[in-house]
């Protein structure tokens, strides 16, 4: 009894301690992670005059919204804007759509065994500048260089095993005995995957449309070589405020903001399946 | 096999057509047509829901990496007309240039340092909020952040914050160790630390969040065993949570590590590539060779080189991975 009180004791006082690092790290942390943040949005609303001052501004007294016009029309940011919506939409329609019946299809039958459902994964991992190359030339034959299409193609294939093995996780982890009732029912396959299996896993198909959304939204490299003058993305148009000058602050953190408001927003809403979309269903979290 | 499935089939569908009128010959052979269909829409049910995946796949990265290999072994460059075959010469001239060499060991460098800086960083997030509190909710959702943002956004507002002269940066450094003359993202060692400050920013919530997730799972008896026993804490970490959680850390570090050699759009905004070519990332120079000195042919026969190295990675580190996940 008395080595047990003295091990409580000792507990509680490793507990007090143990929450006071706890505050100091995670305060730490935070700042950290919105300092940045802060300094964007700051930078964004900043008048230009502002902008070259020691000390800097800290917070400005006259903020104003003439960096986001800018960015928009000036930049061209509207028209990146637009592509980045239309390229990501399409793509992340396409990739789920062709992941779920590709994930449904290793989940219920193990098609192709470990084999196929492994050369799909190993596609995530592979180097985009191992294959961005070729596409290029490819695309430069087939017409496709600076077109949305083309954009829509490769992001819908490079996300594939995104939602492939988001939905190959999520259907695995679904009783398969409704569609089993279906077949008896004389549904045949089809009718039961199309009117019992995808509407029961529609929560994960969203949570797929959303990380294959994110993914597209956020993609640089393959649109920094295969777009140019019109079907160019929203990130892209940073390459624009390369070696910058002081005049151009405002334009760029206002154009971050748009980009990072849509994705973050997204993302918090998916929160519940974030370890799932982060390892690709590997992790069931 | 199909084919005497089909017969059948069709045998049926002539007794069915003789006994019908001439109008009702028409349906019935129409509604045989659908059903011969669908019996073989079912029996390769399977592979037909993976077709148009993999026929995707095969069009936009499997034929373009086998074109590929004939890029590297002819002349392909946009400044030298034809496609004369050269052997081994853009493999070799890749491996004798000292950029790409140097664009390794940065790579190397760059991303074996940031992975393992999230990694603790992350651990230490994880541990601090395994136990529930106020305000646990809203912290979570910060913590997150960073992984919803563009690389491009992340090196666009690190750029911000660490130029010089009117970063705020400088300036709060300047206040505390008073002025100095480093510029944080062309001087040496700085370009290093602010380009893994960058990437340890965005991703070092991908780490806690897996690592959270692990130990949420581990079951509180073994704890209150330990502490029951009397094991001091230090030993509980080494002995039961870093155990219990191992696979996640493995599985953590796999996705970091694979996407961390593949470091370039931080590399893009915040440095450039320099100054001069001493910040090249492997993708970075081979994108530098490709498409701005449009050396192609050596650029694909590097992009060669550097898949077959990261695909000794993915094969020892995936396969590993997926291993305790089907047993």
């Amino acid at each position: 009894m008395p080595s047990g009180k003295r091990a409580r004791r000792r507990r509680q006082g490793a507990l007090s301690f143990d929450n006071l690092v706890r505050v100091v790290y995670l305060g730490a942390f935070l700042i950290f992670l919105l300092a940045p943040l802060y300094w964007a949005v700051i930078t964004a609303i900043k008048p230009v005059d502002d902008y070259m001052t020691i000390p800097p501004v800290w917070f400005p007294e006259h903020p104003t919204l003439v960096h986001f016009t800018a960015a928009m029309f000036t930049y061209r940011g509207l028209v990146g804007l637009i592509n980045s919506a239309v390229v990501s939409v399409a793509a992340t329609a396409l990739s789920v759509l062709l992941g779920t019946l590709m994930g449904y299809s290793f989940a219920r039958f193990n098609t192709g065994g470990q084999h196929l459902s492994f050369w799909v994964l190993s596609q995530r991992f592979l180097p985009p500048v191992a294959v961005v190359l070729p596409v290029f030339l490819l695309y430069r034959n087939l017409g496709l260089n600076d077109t949305r299409l083309g954009l829509i193609l490769i992001y819908t294939v490079t996300s594939l095993p995104l939602s492939a093995w988001m939905m190959f996780a999520y259907f695995r982890q679904m009783p398969a005995e409704l569609e089993e009732a279906a077949l008896v029912d004389g549904y045949g396959r089809w009718g039961a995957l199309w009117k019992v299996a995808l509407p029961l896993a529609l929560p994960g198909i969203i949570a797929a449309a959303v990380f294959a959304f994110i993914f597209c939204w956020t993609e640089f490299f393959f649109a920094l070589i295969l777009t140019s003058r019109s079907a160019y993305t929203l990130p892209t148009i940073f390459r624009g405020f390369l070696g910058f000058q002081a005049s151009s602050y405002g334009e760029a953190s206002a154009l971050a903001i748009v980009s990072l408001v849509p994705s973050i927003i997204l993302g918090m809403l998916v929160q519940r399946h974030l370890v799932r979309g982060l390892t690709l269903g590997a992790v069931r979290g | 096999m199909a084919g005497a499935g089909a017969s059948a089939i069709s045998g049926r569908a002539a007794v069915m057509a003789r006994n019908a009128t001439m109008n009702g010959a028409g349906v019935a052979r129409r509604r045989v047509r659908a059903r011969t269909w669908s019996a073989w829409s079912d029996r390769h049910f399977k592979w037909l829901l993976v077709a148009p995946a993999v026929i995707l796949i095969l069009a936009l990265t499997v034929y373009p990496l086998v074109y590929s290999v004939w890029v590297a072994f002819v002349n392909f460059d946009f400044q030298i007309p034809g496609h004369d075959f050269v052997g081994l010469q853009n493999f070799e001239h890749v491996v004798e240039d000292p950029v790409a060499r140097w664009s390794l060991l940065t790579t190397a460098f760059l991303s074996v340092s940031s992975v393992v800086i999230e990694f603790l960083l992350g651990l230490g997030l994880a541990m601090a909020m395994t136990k529930i509190f106020t305000g646990r909710g809203v912290i979570m959702l910060i913590l997150i952040v960073p992984l919803f943002v563009s690389p491009v956004v992340v090196g666009q507002i690190w750029s911000l914050l660490l130029q010089k002269p009117y970063g705020p940066f400088d300036y709060l450094v300047g206040q505390l160790f008073g002025p100095t003359d480093v510029s944080w993202l062309t001087g040496n060692p700085w370009k290093y630390v602010s380009l893994i400050v960058g990437d340890v920013w965005q991703w070092t919530p991908f780490m806690f969040v897996i690592l959270l997730a692990g130990l949420t799972s581990v079951s509180p008896e073994l704890y209150e065993a330990a502490e029951l026993d009397g094991v001091s804490r230090w030993q509980i970490f080494w002995n039961i949570t870093l155990p219990q959680i191992a696979p996640l850390i493995l599985i953590a570090i796999t996705f970091r590590l694979l996407d961390a050699v593949k470091l370039f759009d931080i590399i893009f905004i915040m440095t450039g590539g320099g100054p001069g070519t001493s910040t090249y990332t492997t993708s970075f120079y081979l994108y530098q060779t490709g498409f701005q000195h449009f050396h192609l042919g050596q650029a694909t026969a590097g992009s060669w080189i550097f898949l077959i190295l990261t695909a000794v990675l993915i094969m020892f580190l995936v396969r590993r991975m997926l291993r305790p996940e089907r047993a």
